[in-house]
């Protein structure tokens, strides 16, 4: 065996190996969900059984349903992930460009809030929700979610933006467009990769939490995350409807992911021209 | 498009405790090709992105017509600027970059197409209206910063040092055109460079900075003829002009230890100087300020010598006149009339 071809032959394996380890939980997972709960708990397990749509019937109608789930996750994600880039976007544009003082110190403090373990502030967090009456509500847990995510935004963004040459935005001074108009109309665009970027991680990061969500939340506002946690009790776990849900939960992200995969390509291969000398 | 005069008064610009700026006075004649020369460094792009509106003076005041702009946003200067990186928007297309300006200043939709198609016309990149910067060369991607600059007819052009990232056939050409360009617009233009022989070739006026200060204005005949100080003298010039310190005793000058005889230089009394000779006017004699020939180029037409004047290097440019050998012992005639006398101290024009 040529060493080129042991070479590419032992990356391949690798390549395989590291890929079923990521998807086995997955595709097990699915397996699961399509499972009665009778061979759920057969003994060696099986792979060889008679599908049943029963699980996704379950959480998709019916009193073990988790639509309202999904629809709160929807809120709390999609609000956290609109708020969080209404504000980081010129929060990050400033930090990038505008000399002010302070800014190193100002960029460090942001990230070290990153730094805190979450658990150390979801007790401080519920007693302040509870003061001001919003445990339970959505502008809480978005609010709390806030905390976390803008300055996670603002440190990626700053990034995107700072790539960007002044002399684009100068350019566009000059050209009359003003400060708004330039980062309108020439900078964004130009972010548009890692805008797509940062919003698939905000979103993200809110779709999938936990901790807070279980603390915070409550019955009106119980998200994907926590709602899967109900099949979980102490007489009996019900892991095929907790897989499907689990399935349920994973799609939108997924479906973001893709849709953004395209825009994250984008504005990699831009930067590739840009960098590729002809000037 | 009427061209605007404009007048620089004092400008003085700090970053930190380092003075870029100390003290710009400056008058631009409507319709001029003025050029900033300088080393890197010396305070001309600073001056330049003042004149903008990119950056605020400490100090001073910006005249557009007589109109002061100081105060102004870049926007409202109705300035344009060609970068020396182009700084076009690599997500436009060319058409969109060029109609930009126009789009962002309210021009009426039916105006902008015809203009576009005139800007590129006059640069001659029509058949580039539909790519993307990137799909570009640098000498087309030249040519559309130009059109989207002189697209809204501004008052005033500003351009840092446009040619700079072109090769060198490229760079001359483009000089030339660019000269043409300015000529057929009749647009006031201050252009900013390193390359004195850009300065002097395109120029109506320059004006040579040095350490944030501006040393000389003139046309380029009489920067390169008359140099105020001893640094202009060893800037402009390609090679530049030789430097050989000197001791004036009433119509003589003792050179490294030589005594020649100067007569026209007898008014200047006694005293401390610096004697400045372009290689052009360095002549080979048979008596004078003794010299041995280190090395000999030849390029073409001309001839190059490397002469030691004691511990000074002086270069020679020599014609068709007798062509010294390497090692060789010869002597330099010092014409009165060729001679650049700067005092020693201040390093000023005698």
């Amino acid at each position: 065996m040529k060493p080129s071809l042991l070479r590419s032959t032992l990356l391949l394996a690798v390549a395989v190996a590291m890929m079923l380890v990521w998807v086995f939980p997955v595709a097990w997972g699915l397996l699961t969900s399509l499972k009665t709960e009778r061979d759920v708990l057969a003994y060696p397990p099986t792979v060889v059984f008679e599908p049943t749509a029963a699980n996704y019937a379950d959480i998709f109608s019916g009193s073990a349903s988790i639509v309202p789930n999904l629809v709160s996750s929807f809120i709390v994600s999609g609000l956290t992930t609109v708020l969080t880039m209404l504000f980081a976007i010129p929060a990050a544009y400033a930090l990038a460009r505008l000399e002010l003082p302070w800014k190193r110190g100002a960029g460090f403090w942001v990230l070290a809030t990153q730094m805190l373990p979450p658990v150390g502030l979801v007790i401080p967090y519920f007693l302040l929700l509870r003061k001001i009456g919003w445990t339970d509500t959505y502008q809480g847990l978005v609010l709390v979610y806030l905390t976390f995510a803008l300055p996670f935004a603002i440190w990626l963004l700053v990034s995107y933006f700072e790539e960007i040459p002044r002399e684009m935005e100068e350019a566009a001074l000059l050209d009359r467009a003003g400060r708004l108009g330039a980062l309108w109309h020439v900078i964004l665009p130009q972010a548009k990769g890692g805008i797509a970027v940062t919003v698939v991680f905000v979103f993200l990061n809110s779709w999938n939490e936990f901790l807070f969500a279980v603390v915070l939340g409550g019955n009106t506002v119980r998200t994907v995350t926590v709602a899967m946690f109900n099949f979980i009790s102490l007489e009996q776990t019900q892991w095929a409807r907790l897989a499907a849900a689990a399935m349920a939960g994973m799609a939108p992200v997924i479906v973001l992911g893709l849709i953004a995969q395209k825009h994250i390509v984008k504005g990699l291969t831009v930067g590739a021209v840009k960098g590729g000398g002809r000037r | 498009m009427s061209a605007a005069s404009l007048a620089l008064r004092g400008i003085i610009k700090r970053h930190g405790a380092v003075t870029a700026l100390a003290g710009i006075d400056l008058e631009v004649a409507p319709g001029e090709f003025f050029s900033l020369l300088g080393p890197s460094g010396s305070g001309k792009t600073t001056t330049l992105r003042i004149v903008a509106g990119l950056e605020h003076a400490d100090a001073g005041t910006v005249l557009l017509d007589g109109r002061d702009v100081t105060a102004h946003e870049p926007g409202a200067r109705d300035v344009a600027m060609v970068f020396q990186s182009y700084a076009l928007y690599p997500h436009m297309t060319v058409r969109e970059n060029i109609a930009f300006p126009l789009r962002m200043g309210g021009a009426p939709a039916g105006g902008i197409d015809p203009a576009v198609r005139e800007a590129a016309a006059r640069v001659r990149i029509e058949h580039l209206l539909e790519r993307k910067p990137g799909q570009l060369s640098g000498g087309q991607q030249q040519r559309v910063a130009l059109a989207r600059a002189i697209v809204r007819k501004p008052a005033l052009f500003l351009l840092d040092e446009p040619l700079s990232n072109l090769d060198a056939k490229l760079r001359v050409e483009t000089r030339v055109e660019l000269k043409r360009l300015q000529r057929a617009l009749n647009v006031t233009a201050l252009y900013v460079t390193h390359d004195q022989e850009e300065a002097l070739s395109l120029s109506d006026r320059m004006a040579v900075f040095m350490d944030g200060r501006i040393v000389q204005v003139g046309t380029p005949e009489e920067v390169f003829s008359r140099p105020a100080t001893v640094e202009v003298a060893g800037f402009l010039g390609n090679p530049p002009m030789n430097l050989l310190p000197a001791r004036l005793e009433h119509g003589r000058a003792l050179v490294e230890g030589t005594t020649l005889d100067l007569p026209a230089l007898a008014a200047l009394g006694a005293r401390d100087v610096t004697l400045g000779i372009r290689p052009s006017a360095v002549r080979i004699a048979a008596a004078g300020l003794p010299a041995t020939v280190t090395m000999c180029e030849a390029l073409g037409e001309d001839f190059y010598a490397d002469l030691m004047v004691g511990e000074h290097l002086v270069r020679a440019k020599l014609g068709n006149g007798p062509r010294p050998a390497e090692r060789a012992q010869v002597c330099l005639a010092l014409d009165a009339g060729a001679l650049h006398v700067f005092d020693r101290q201040t390093g000023t024009r005698l």
